[in-house]
């Protein structure tokens, strides 16, 4: 009970710091303007200033003691603070003692009293913060830019300095660091990580369901077991991926990533790493990580006027989509994509009268993504030049007069990712086939029928007599 | 020439005694206050896409299509609302403890300091009257009140644990649609098409269709434009008779008089404009455009009966009455052409068992039979059509239904109904970058409240934005000297079931 008690009062220190640190500041300002003529009136406040921020000062003190005996902090940095504190707080009593003889002195007094309050305070801010904490957002511009420097090959990176520390460094060595310990824990290097903390162990080679670190990430934010505190800043998804590998893949030390397992759910965020994107939108989107030029302005108002429907795909991307379906004269109008073909990645002609012929114009877009033909006179023919779009994941080709002669073609389009057929020349019956070319791609021939049962026209009465 | 620069180096002399010593102190401590301060306002630029949301329309051309913040996976929005609520328990929210409750009292504990819109005292309570079964691969508990959804069970995430703070119908459908239950916000159509414009400049960008007899309790406002330009309001189509009144040419005007009186208004209007320079003249202007081209443009999507067959049969069709299945083929034809939001609304779905087509065990099924093949049609339809992916589909009411027998003001009712109920739903997604078979949130064992994986309107509001690339956050629109958002100053993308 004395023990939670004593803690209890030592979290009030944090609080109870600021009294001293303001009002001896202040007590020290009133003393030197009071020295002026115009400001002989503040005189007497001194004193009373010294001995309320006295008194404070021996709080702080105190509870300062009960919060150095239940945290883990830094046993070096805190000893330092707390003599340093309790002389501050001695300082203070003598200050208000002499304050009255008005010795020549005393001024002297003051100035020690002032900038041990100064140092004493930033040592404390050390211990909640960090020692870096004061001078870190001036540097961090530059450390940012070295993080995403050192890792422009993700493939010879070792995963855990390169990437898995920095990540450690910047959310949690705050408190599991060489400053604090918190439960016991620290970080910062291999040994102590492997020591693990109150709690037990902390990473499991590949193990992550008992691994302390993972546990603890991954619970709701809500829990009051999930790491980082709610209140402090949060892994971002793809930090807790590539921790969560680390892990799993044996929490090697020294390994580079181009030795270790790479699973499908840790490639995206790999190359989100190498682009040096720290987005977790690429999860969400088929936008090419590789920076484009923006389209000039020129260009993109002579596809407007032609009725030519098009954007970014994004506001910060200079990636632009395109439809036509309120594009008239189509044949003619085409060809103003070759004006923005780098740009071009999402192109949508679905019902419009896009002929075979007109398709030729694709084969010089080669960066589209996802191509959309739905309900279209396109045919075999022309889909010869869509075999030329080397990224193409997405095709839709639903009632159109493609067959499987003309899907033949595009075979050596490994980006594919979905076709779409439903009422084109290509049917069910295709799909073994289909799916011997296209093994990783998901193949939709539609068709689906809902079979009427006899309750959908149906209708529930109510008992007689009701 | 020479003069010119005498003067310049004489200004320019005269400017450096003014950098004297005070000069270099006062400046050493301002300047690093104002580098600070640059920081801060840095935060005010609206044209900082990583700050704020960088929307600027044209107000002559209002709907547009523009970029959103990031390159959402949705393109389009189906909204299905069935106005009035339905009864998650009958639905999705299998509870066979509430069925060992069946005919009790309800527990003094879940009576003591809530309010019900219309239950007073100490009601019974209500077993599920469906079958359930697990249904797909998911294991998604669907009732035998939708055999045909039953089917689809893995295309879908749901939202078991969907919580609001409104238990009257209009505040909250406004709630779910405005993000306020009080008048006067721009619905959640308006807000996208606000930030996305539409890809077909012949059509509306959001249009909103009803069923069921009747709008929905919180009127037109449910898709309004709120503050946001009059543009971008929802526009009422019909499924019977002419789909938007007033649009044909009236009887001895040709359409070339038509064009010929439009343009003549649309010049006074551009006169009225050059004076006052007030943009909701443009926007009038375009409306007018609009107008016409949709007297071509709209009779030809809204036409259902040029469906083959084959899809009349899947989504259970009829051409020429008002009917859900017959606005939800519609909504399909409307996405495909081009349409940023449609949202519909279908009327009849308040079980209270006060009468026969509000029973829980009569009506309500009727109403279960008259959306469940239509709108599992849509979703497989879209799926053929490869267009799954860039429609995010939402199926819910406003709020839930309680695990008691109404007993309106004390007195039984004649059959067997639920009350309002704030506390649980669930509501469903689909399509448009949501995870297949997924589930967010559970009940507790009578479904009476939320226990885990609560979701609200705002939530919801969220999510739909973020699939189609808006972060909710700062998606916001100057009024009355602040910014403002549809999720207001709350909301979550739940990523729980995004794909």
């Amino acid at each position: 009970m004395i023990g939670t008690i004593t803690e209890f009062i030592g979290h009030f220190h944090p609080v109870l710091v600021h009294l001293p640190i303001g009002i001896l500041l202040l007590a020290s300002l009133l003393f030197f303007l009071s020295a002026k003529e115009k400001y002989q009136s503040l005189r007497p406040a001194v004193g009373i200033s010294l001995l309320s921020g006295a008194c404070s000062a021996i709080l702080s003190c105190i509870s300062g003691y009960f919060l150095s005996t239940t945290d883990d902090y830094d046993q070096q940095l805190v000893s330092l603070h707390q003599w340093l504190g309790i002389a501050t707080a001695f300082i203070s009593v003598l200050a208000y003692l002499f304050f009255k003889q008005q010795k020549n002195w005393f001024k002297w007094i003051m100035i020690l009293l002032t900038l041990m309050i100064i140092v004493t305070g930033h040592l404390g801010g050390s211990l909640t913060h960090g020692s870096d904490y004061l001078t870190a957002s001036l540097r961090s511009s530059e450390n940012k830019s070295e993080l995403t420097k050192s890792i422009a090959d993700v493939q010879e990176a070792v995963l855990y300095a390169d990437i898995v520390q920095p990540i450690l460094q910047s959310k949690c060595y705050n408190c599991h660091g060489p400053n604090k310990q918190k439960g016991k824990l620290r970080l910062d290097q291999q040994e102590f990580i492997l020591k693990g903390g109150k709690s037990g162990e902390t990473v499991l080679a590949g193990k992550t369901d008992e691994s302390e670190m993972i546990k603890r990430i991954l619970l709701p934010k809500e829990d009051d077991d999930h790491m980082p505190p709610v209140e402090k800043a949060q892994l971002s998804k793809n930090d807790i991926e590539l921790i969560h590998w680390w892990v799993a893949s044996g929490a090697d030390f020294n390994k580079k990533i181009k030795e270790l397992p790479q699973t499908e759910k840790i490639k995206p965020v790999l190359l989100a790493l190498q682009s040096g994107q720290t987005t977790e939108e690429i999860k969400i989107s088929a936008i090419p990580l590789k920076p484009v030029e923006k389209a000039s302005d020129s260009v993109l108002l002579k596809l407007k006027a032609a009725g030519i429907m098009i954007v970014p795909v994004a506001q910060n991307s200079n990636y632009l989509s395109a439809n036509f379906i309120t594009t008239e004269n189509i044949h003619t109008h085409i060809e103003l994509l070759l004006s923005i073909a780098p740009q071009l990645i999402w192109l949508k002609l679905g019902n419009t009268n896009i002929s075979d012929s007109s398709l030729a114009i694709l084969a010089k877009l080669p960066n589209i993504i996802r191509l959309y033909l739905e309900n279209t006179t396109i045919s075999d023919a022309g889909l010869q030049s869509v075999k030329k779009l080397s990224q193409l994941q997405y095709l839709n080709l639903t009632r159109t007069k493609v067959t499987v002669n003309g899907i033949l073609q595009i075979k050596e389009l490994k980006n594919l990712q979905e076709l779409y057929f439903y009422k084109s020349g290509v049917t069910s019956a295709d799909y073994t086939s289909l799916k011997n070319l296209f093994p990783k791609t998901k193949i939709d021939t539609g068709g689906y029928k809902l079979e009427m049962i006899a309750s959908d026209t149906l209708l529930v009465k109510p008992p007689l007599g009701k | 020439m020479k003069d010119h620069s005498k003067i310049i180096n004489e200004s320019l002399e005269e400017k450096n005694r003014f950098f004297t010593r005070r000069h270099f102190l006062k400046e050493a401590s301002f300047g690093f206050g104002g580098l600070a301060l640059a920081n801060l306002l840095g935060g005010c630029n609206f044209n900082d896409t990583t700050t704020s949301n960088n929307i600027l329309f044209d107000p002559a051309n209002p709907l547009l299509p523009r970029s959103p913040m990031f390159a959402g996976k949705a393109k389009s929005v189906i909204y299905l609302h069935m106005a009035g609520a339905p009864s998650q328990l009958e639905l999705f929210d299998y509870k066979p403890e509430l069925m060992k409750m069946d005919g009790q009292d309800c527990p003094q504990s879940l009576l003591e300091g809530k309010k019900f819109a219309f239950i007073r005292g100490v009601p019974k309570m209500l077993g599920p009257q469906a079958n359930f079964q697990q249904r797909g691969e998911s294991g998604a508990w669907i009732s035998d009140y939708l055999p045909h959804l039953a089917t689809i069970a893995d295309e879908i995430s749901f939202l078991k644990a969907v919580t609001t703070d409104q238990f009257n119908h209009a505040p909250a459908q406004l709630l779910m649609h405005t993000g306020s239950p009080r008048l006067g916000r721009p619905s959640m159509g308006s807000w996208v098409t606000y930030g996305l414009g539409t890809e077909n400049q012949n059509l509306p960008g959001y249009v909103v269709l009803t069923s069921g007899g009747r709008n929905p309790d919180s009127g037109k406002s449910v898709w309004g434009s709120g503050f946001l330009p009059s543009v971008y309001q929802g526009v009422q189509c019909r499924s019977e008779g002419d789909p938007v009144l007033f649009l044909n040419d009236p009887d001895g005007i040709n359409r070339d008089l038509r064009k010929a009186s439009i343009n003549t208004i649309n010049e006074i209007n551009q006169q009225q404009y050059k004076e006052f320079k007030d943009p909701e003249i443009l926007s009038r202007i375009a409306q007018y455009e609009m107008a016409y081209k949709m007297q071509i443009s709209v009779p030809g999507v809204m036409n259902i009966a040029d469906e083959p067959q084959y899809i009349h049969d899947m989504y259970g069709t009829k051409p020429g009455k008002e009917s859900f299945a017959n606005n939800v083929l519609l909504a399909r034809k409307l996405v495909e052409k081009g349409v940023r939001f449609v949202q519909l609304f279908d009327w009849g779905w308040d079980a209270h068992g006060t009468d026969a087509n509000l029973a829980i065990d009569i009506g309500h099924i009727n109403k279960c039979r008259s959306v469940d093949k239509a709108m599992t049609a849509l979703i497989l339809d879209l799926k053929q059509r490869g267009l799954l992916d860039d429609v995010l589909v939402v199926w819910g009411g406003e709020f839930g239904r309680t695990p008691m027998q109404e007993n309106r003001a004390g007195k039984a009712v004649p059959f067997k109904g639920r009350d309002h109920h704030t506390e649980a739903f669930t509501i469903w997604m689909a399509g448009g970058g949501i995870k297949k078979g997924g589930s967010y949130g559970e009940t507790d064992e009578i479904g009476y409240s939320s226990i885990s994986g609560k979701t609200n309107a705002f939530d919801i509001q969220a999510t739909i934005l973020n699939q189609l690339g808006f972060n909710h956050e700062k998606f916001t629109y100057q009024f009355q000297g602040r910014p403002f958002r549809l999720t207001d100053v709350s909301g979550r993308v739940i990523t729980e079931i995004l794909a």
